[in-house]
């Protein structure tokens, strides 16, 4: 290929790329870009330049509300891990038939829209719901307890809805351990769950940190679910800064959390993307 | 008494039969070879043997304990893969170490001072701390050797050993598995398609063909006499020649299909018969001398000798011979056959 390495192998490659390079400037650095500079600059002429921020780490309202929205991200994440990661192992090592079955319910809740996902949660979870039946009949609680409108409604509907951004990068990643490990395993004295613990485990790791992000980041900032299940009580981040922009018209305070909310996603990709890196070299 | 006994094994996929009942018994400390075409289902005898496969019937026992339903961690059987299945993210020492590991009897100081002394009895604990990613390949077949002996094994089983190895490497590995075997006595049972693997390694070839046993012989006795059309074909070595055998006056004739006639020494009876003939017992001569009369078809120099195809008829033979001699294609010749060298295919008969 006597183009590729010279000026004329450019060409193409740029070509290729234009559409997506302009549409990430175009709606996403830019917009994003105007979010920064609306949080540090304030739109009153009597306040100082970090003031949204100042005002943000002033209120104990706001505090809460990050914590709530980072304690239930973690929980949402290992919850995910630990239901996602037997399931894609499961799914890597089934019969081809069982595998795609198996495949198609984790796939299928995607193709339904959240909105009417969350519905249906809160339909569930709700007054009158089979799971405050179930609940009920075990004795787990005395009175007509409702999960909506809870943190732990919150996290099941969450994990339900993230769980396939679990299960498929880890499953890819499960996919390419080759059989013949574990078996060598099993043949050195390893039973199942050793070897599930020694070999599967520890080699799907990058499938199930870069699922863990995925979950994470998506979490964050999730906004529809953690709004109708948790309701006004329970506000997280997304729907803080929802009710500053549309509501109170405060569109620097409503930037300055975005921003805040950026940072503390951005602070947990960037040292794992360089971790990844140079565990690779 | 033997040691490792596989009673009346059988093993069917759906509708195919990958083993139809085989039993092999093998004494302590042996070294066997299972031999056979891909699909003979050598490899499945193997897995079964290992635990990796449930068989559909028969038994098989180690030193008397029935190991038939025990799951493979508990057999104490070890097993090398064709592709070494060396966990890549250990290092060299830590997979070495694993058998033991699990096992946990020992403190982790002295199972690490186990898998270093393992990695020195096959030349590699300079590399002790390198994952397998960083090994050549012969390297890291030592290594998947290293663990396979490392908890020492009742039954040490290895699935193509040498065949991931270039030319010189097998050399290598060879000398490595006899010095061990013969060092630690370890009862060892390998899966290989090549016929010299086969006869080079073990003390006894068991000789495999479409999920039974067609063969089971030491090395030498299988090719002196491969006993049956199978083996004489897949071992490579010998032609087979289909002949009738007539008796006269107390001395038997061999009628080839185009009508040349062979004396022969001895004979399993008169009637139709499959004749064995080693490709280095037929000795080339010129057309003026007795002999089957035939033409040369083939010359292929292989180094020390040089291999013949010579056609009489319909039949083509394999002839080894010197490297000094020079027949060029086409050429004819007269084949001697000395009839002390002959060999029958039992095929229908008791083996042995």
């Amino acid at each position: 290929m006597p183009g590729a390495q010279g000026g004329q192998g450019l060409v193409e490659p740029i070509v290729l790329v234009t559409p997506g390079i302009a549409l990430l400037f175009g709606a996403f650095l830019f917009p994003v870009g105007q979010i920064l500079v609306l949080s540090v600059v304030p739109s009153g002429e009597e306040l100082g330049a970090w003031s949204n921020f100042a005002r943000f780490f002033a209120d104990d309202y706001y505090i809460r509300v990050a914590w709530r929205t980072f304690r239930l991200s973690l929980l949402i994440t290992a919850a995910t891990a630990l239901i996602g990661f037997p399931l894609a192992y499961a799914m890597a090592r089934a019969p081809r038939w069982l595998a795609f079955l198996l495949l198609l319910l984790t796939v299928l809740p995607l193709m339904t829209s959240v909105v009417v996902r969350t519905f249906g949660w809160m339909m569930v979870l709700g007054r009158g719901g089979p799971v405050t039946d179930l609940l009920m009949l075990f004795g787990l609680s005395a009175r007509n307890a409702v999960l909506l409108q809870t943190e732990t409604g919150i996290v099941v509907a969450m994990v339900q809805v993230l769980l396939p951004f679990m299960v498929l990068t880890t499953l890819g990643v499960i996919a390419g351990i080759h059989p013949h490990l574990e078996e060598a395993a099993r043949t050195m004295g390893a039973g199942f769950y050793k070897t599930l613990r020694h070999v599967v485990l520890p080699l799907s790791l990058p499938g199930l940190v870069s699922g863990s992000l995925l979950v994470f980041a998506i979490s964050m900032s999730s906004f529809i679910t953690p709004n109708l299940i948790g309701g006004v009580r329970l506000p997280v981040m997304a729907s803080a800064i929802y009710q500053q922009a549309i509501h109170t018209l405060d569109w620097g305070f409503a930037a300055a959390q975005s921003t805040l909310l950026l940072i503390a996603v951005l602070g947990l990709l960037v040292p794992y993307l360089a971790l990844m890196r140079r565990a690779r070299v | 008494m033997s040691f490792l006994a596989i009673e009346n094994v059988g093993k069917r996929f759906g509708h195919t039969t990958a083993l139809d009942g085989v039993s092999l018994s093998i004494e302590r400390g042996s070294f066997v070879a299972l031999l056979g075409p891909s699909g003979c289902g050598k490899s499945t005898l193997l897995r079964i043997i290992a635990g990796l496969e449930t068989p559909s019937s028969g038994r098989i026992t180690v030193d008397g304990e029935d190991i038939t339903s025990l799951p493979p961690e508990r057999r104490r059987l070890a097993m090398m893969f064709q592709s070494y299945a060396l966990l890549p993210h250990m290092t060299a020492l830590e997979n070495v170490r694993f058998p033991l590991r699990m096992q946990g009897k020992e403190s982790a100081a002295e199972q690490r001072r186990r898998a270093m002394e393992t990695l020195a009895l096959v030349d590699l604990d300079h590399l002790a701390e390198r994952l397998p990613r960083e090994m050549s390949g012969g390297q890291q077949q030592r290594v998947a050797l290293a663990r396979a002996i490392i908890a020492e094994p009742r039954v040490l089983l290895l699935d193509e050993p040498l065949s991931n190895l270039d030319a010189r490497l097998r050399e290598d590995m060879q000398i490595e598995l006899q010095a061990l075997h013969r060092r630690l006595g370890l009862t060892t049972l390998f899966v290989t398609h090549d016929q010299e693997e086969a006869l080079s390694l073990a003390d006894r070839v068991v000789l495999l063909n479409q999920g039974r046993i067609d063969r089971d012989a030491t090395a030498d006795a299988l090719y002196d006499d491969p006993g049956t059309a199978f083996a004489a074909d897949f071992l490579g070595a010998a032609n087979l020649v289909p002949v009738t055998v007539e008796a006269t006056d107390g001395a038997y004739i061999a009628i080839l299909e185009d009508g040349q006639r062979l004396p022969l020494a001895e004979a399993p009876g008169p009637g139709p018969r499959q004749l064995i003939l080693r490709q280095e017992d037929i000795t080339l001569a010129d057309p003026t001398a007795p002999g089957l009369e035939a033409t040369i078809e083939a010359r292929i120099f292989l180094g020390a000798r040089v291999r013949y195809l010579a056609r009489l008829g319909d039949l083509r033979l394999r002839i080894l011979a010197p490297r000094h001699l020079q027949y060029p294609p086409g050429t004819p010749v007269r084949l001697r056959i000395d009839p002390e060298t002959c060999r029958w295919s039992r095929e229908g008969s008791p083996l042995n």
